[in-house]
């Protein structure tokens, strides 16, 4: 391609390799987008680290004094493949490095609501509670606001054409969108689909649908067959249909997975009617909010969709109940196939032992109640002091949390018993030395930390929310109001240690709940059979 | 880090004609092209407008901007940064009439600024320069204070001190600082417009001190700020800066902070032997500075 540059930045030694780099992609993107118009961008510098703010006019520009205000970086013109090509302007913010407070931890501190901070300083638990009883009323109160009702899709007439599969000479390839790739459950399962489509033999493109700094980027698979496009920060959300289905017919696209990526849904209209034989997968997680979520914005798309990949029974039934949608949903856990193989090692709490370890595992979030975990390990210690037992413990996340459980457990004097630990520390060790995994949550699919949990011999205590219940004994569950959470988690942990059958039950159930679900296909088997297919279709040479 | 590097300087003035031309001639002598050298008149009533309106023929990135009456220091900052960022600098570099930047002294300030971010991700808030008195020792007046951990980053090559205030001697101030806390308080008049003002940027994060940034201020004489040192001669500068900082502690700090102030000032007139009239001015300024609340304007 050949491009006239007229960057005329006054720039420091250092900046044109970043600055480089950021406008060859967006080149690349919008080359893609448009690949016959003339190309005209303007670069301006931003000062979000993540979104581009692209706007784009079909057109020619007349310049006004705004287009040229103190951001502004150059102007590059891309031509089109012959000289009356149309014209289309792209004016583009080149995001600014992001700051190590920025990298480290994507949202500001929390800090209690202005009007509530006084309590929340006399009493963490009465907030909590306040703000749980909220949420709960604004739940009743609050209409189901979205259709749970599928978008018809008209298939067209064979009277007129039907769209035809060009001739590629490229290896099959496939999308995968992830809603972003930040920690998360379906993040994590975004990145392992990318690795099993690699060891299928696809190339992978992959999007995100939320700008962010995309931290886990690094954690995608270092191959050539590996591309990472970042539509999440160049290209408005209306434009990303025209740009999906250009690329699916550029790169012999046969299969585009989406994983909580909403953009992605967007494009299927596109694909449906101008490339019909990609096949969608979609995967779901959770159900969340007040009318479900992600499971729900699938459950509307479900006649775009081929395969609806769930990861828990409860996600079946949510389809069942909501569409009498059956042979389309398929389980698949997410479990790796080494699990199965793994005889798992006894549950190490004993009744009556002198010391107790507890862990917690997740991201310091709201979603994980971090508060309420805080409550619950400070009576705990009151419990532990009255039954002269040694409670230690480790607490593993980051996340806006962090500095207000760090303050309150200071402030509790907990500070000693417990330590914090980064997100990258070494979990299956510190599960290998606890007793008891906490999960206190207000929202959860099914955690998979419960499941690693059981594998080093540790006992999850966790909410009845979500499909938790499938993993975690009924016995074990914690209901979801804070004080009522913080009360029988004590009551647990005490029968636990008190009452010889009522451990050895819930081991029992533990371990044959865990069996169950690994008895069960793996979200590897399922997704790797639909890759695998994919990479014997080939379009007509 | 930013890649547009286009600077103006803000030098206010008031009745300093003469050593006024001589920082015109320090700026033009800079290793690095200033895209504007604004100059605010706080209404000279000497041959200040003359003189700069001759040497803007020679130096056509002069720009002059008098202002009506004179509103202080702070107010003529105020103006000049509010001005410097509506021109489109990417940095405002500013300092006083009778400061006379070493010919890198911009130069270095920019490149450290740059080379810091580059090297430690962090953006600096500003970055400010080792001012000298006329005898090349340190001038008193113009001693940044360091923060807890201020040699986190310093390095023997590269000897950058985090710092959170200094004053508007040689002080290099990116546009996204301006952008996100405003501008210096008006009001203010005098005093303390310039450590509110750098305190307020270092929220963000803190600046840095550059020694190998060096400025020439040409004071009548080397003294610290001390209310030990108040005169009748100077007492009206120092109850602008007991009603500033007072202002200021109580937003920062509360009245525990007004008090710690307070007793502060009060061992520093005792040491100093200050007369009680002048004293209980002082005092006066301090209750004033508890109900004086500026506003701080953003652009």
């Amino acid at each position: 391609m050949h491009v006239t540059s007229a960057l005329s930045a006054d720039a420091s030694p250092e900046a044109p390799d970043r600055l480089h780099a950021e406008i060859s992609d967006v080149i690349d993107i919008y080359r893609l987008l448009y690949p016959s118009q003339h190309l005209h961008f303007l670069f301006y510098e931003g000062d979000d680290p993540v979104w581009g703010k692209p706007r784009i006019i079909e057109g020619e520009l007349t310049l006004t004094p705004e287009h040229l205000r103190p951001e502004y970086l150059g102007r590059l013109e891309c031509p089109g493949t012959d000289e009356t090509a149309a014209v289309v302007t792209i004016l583009i913010s080149v995001p600014r490095a992001p700051l190590p407070n920025e990298i480290k931890q994507q949202d500001p501190d929390w800090v209690p609501f202005k009007g509530l901070r006084a309590l929340f300083g006399l009493c963490p638990i009465c907030y909590e509670e306040i703000r749980y009883k909220v949420e709960m009323a604004r739940k009743r109160r609050m209409k189901q606001r979205h259709s749970h009702v599928s978008l018809p899709l008209g298939k067209g007439s064979r009277l007129l054409p039907q769209p035809q599969e060009p001739a590629s000479d490229k290896r099959p390839a496939i999308l995968i969108g992830a809603h972003w790739l930040e920690i998360g459950g379906a993040e994590k399962l975004a990145l392992d689909s990318v690795k099993w489509a690699v060891e299928a033999g696809l190339r992978v493109f992959v999007v995100a649908g939320v700008a962010s700094l995309q931290r886990l980027a690094t954690k995608l698979p270092d191959s050539s067959d590996v591309t990472f496009i970042r539509l999440d920060r160049y290209l408005p959300r209306d434009r990303w249909p025209r740009y999906v289905e250009n690329l699916v017919l550029a790169e012999n696209i046969r299969l585009i997975h989406i994983h909580h990526c909403h953009a992605l849904y967007d494009t299927l209209p596109q694909i449906r009617a101008k490339a019909p034989w990609v096949k969608v997968i979609d995967s779901t997680h959770i159900i969340e909010h007040n009318d479900g979520g992600y499971p729900r914005i699938s459950l509307v798309w479900s006649n775009y969709v081929d395969i609806h990949h769930v990861i828990s029974r409860r996600l079946i039934d949510y389809h069942r109940d909501n569409a009498g949608r059956l042979s389309k949903v398929v389980l698949g856990r997410m479990l790796e196939h080494r699990n199965r193989d793994v005889s798992l090692p006894p549950i190490a709490m004993q009744t009556g032992q002198k010391t107790l370890d507890v862990c917690f595992i997740g991201r310091l979030y709201y979603q994980k109640r971090p508060i309420v975990l805080v409550e619950i390990l400070r009576a705990l210690v009151a419990w532990a002091q009255k039954a002269d037992v040694e409670l230690r413990g480790t607490i593993v996340g980051e996340g806006p949390f962090q500095s207000a459980m760090t303050r309150l457990m200071q402030h509790y004097g907990l500070g000693d018993m417990f330590t914090m630990q980064p997100a990258d520390c070494d979990i299956p060790a510190i599960l290998d030395g606890s007793d008891i995994l906490l999960l206190p949550s207000n929202n959860e699919g099914l955690a998979l930390v419960c499941y690693e949990a059981i594998e080093h011999g540790c006992i999850p205590i966790s909410t009845d929310i979500g499909a938790q219940g499938e993993i975690v004994p009924a016995d074990l569950l914690l209901p979801l109001a804070p004080r009522a959470a913080v009360r029988a988690s004590v009551d647990i942990v005490d029968r636990l240690w008190r009452d010889k059958d009522f451990l050895a039950r819930q081991k029992d159930a533990l371990h044959r709940a865990w069996s169950e679900l690994a008895a069960e296909p793996t979200a590897r088997d399922v997704l790797t059979a639909h890759y695998r297919a994919a990479t014997e279709t080939s379009p007509k040479q | 880090m930013t890649e547009l590097t286009n600077t103006t300087a803000v030098i206010v003035t008031y009745n300093r004609s003469a050593k006024l031309m001589k920082v015109l001639d320090a700026l033009e002598r800079q290793s690095v092209p200033l895209e504007m050298i604004l100059v605010v008149d706080n209404a000279s009533t000497d041959d200040t407008r003359t003189l700069v309106e001759a040497r803007a023929m020679e130096m056509p990135n002069i720009r002059y901007l008098r202002l009506p009456k004179n509103i202080g220091g702070a107010g003529g900052f105020h103006e000049g940064i509010k001005e410097a960022y509506a021109q489109g600098a990417r940095y405002i570099w500013v300092s006083d009439d009778d400061a006379y930047p070493e010919p890198d002294a911009i130069g270095k300030l920019l490149a450290a600024s740059a080379e810091f971010e580059q090297r430690h991700r962090w953006r600096p808030s500003f970055a400010c320069s080792r001012v000298e008195w006329t005898d090349g020792s340190l001038c008193e007046m113009n001693t940044p204070r360091p923060v807890w951990d201020w040699p986190r980053f310093l390095r023997p090559e590269k000897a950058w001190a985090l710092v959170d205030s200094c004053s508007f001697v040689s002080v290099l101030i990116p546009r996204w600082a301006v952008k996100e806390h405003g501008l210096p308080i008006s009001d203010y008049f005098i005093w303390f417009d310039d450590a509110e003002y750098t305190r307020r940027l270092s929220r963000s994060y803190p600046g840095i001190f550059c020694p190998e940034s060096r400025v020439i201020h040409d004071t009548p004489d080397n003294r610290g700020v001390n209310f030990g040192l108040i005169t009748h001669k100077s007492l009206w500068k120092f109850k602008y800066g007991a009603r500033n900082e007072t202002s200021f502690r109580r937003r920062e700090q509360g009245l525990a902070g007004v008090l710690i102030f307070a007793h502060g000032v009060y061992r520093q007139m005792k040491q100093g032997g200050v007369s009680w009239k002048l004293r209980w001015q002082i005092f006066g300024a301090i209750l004033r500075g508890l109900v004086f609340r500026p506003k701080i304007e953003h652009v």
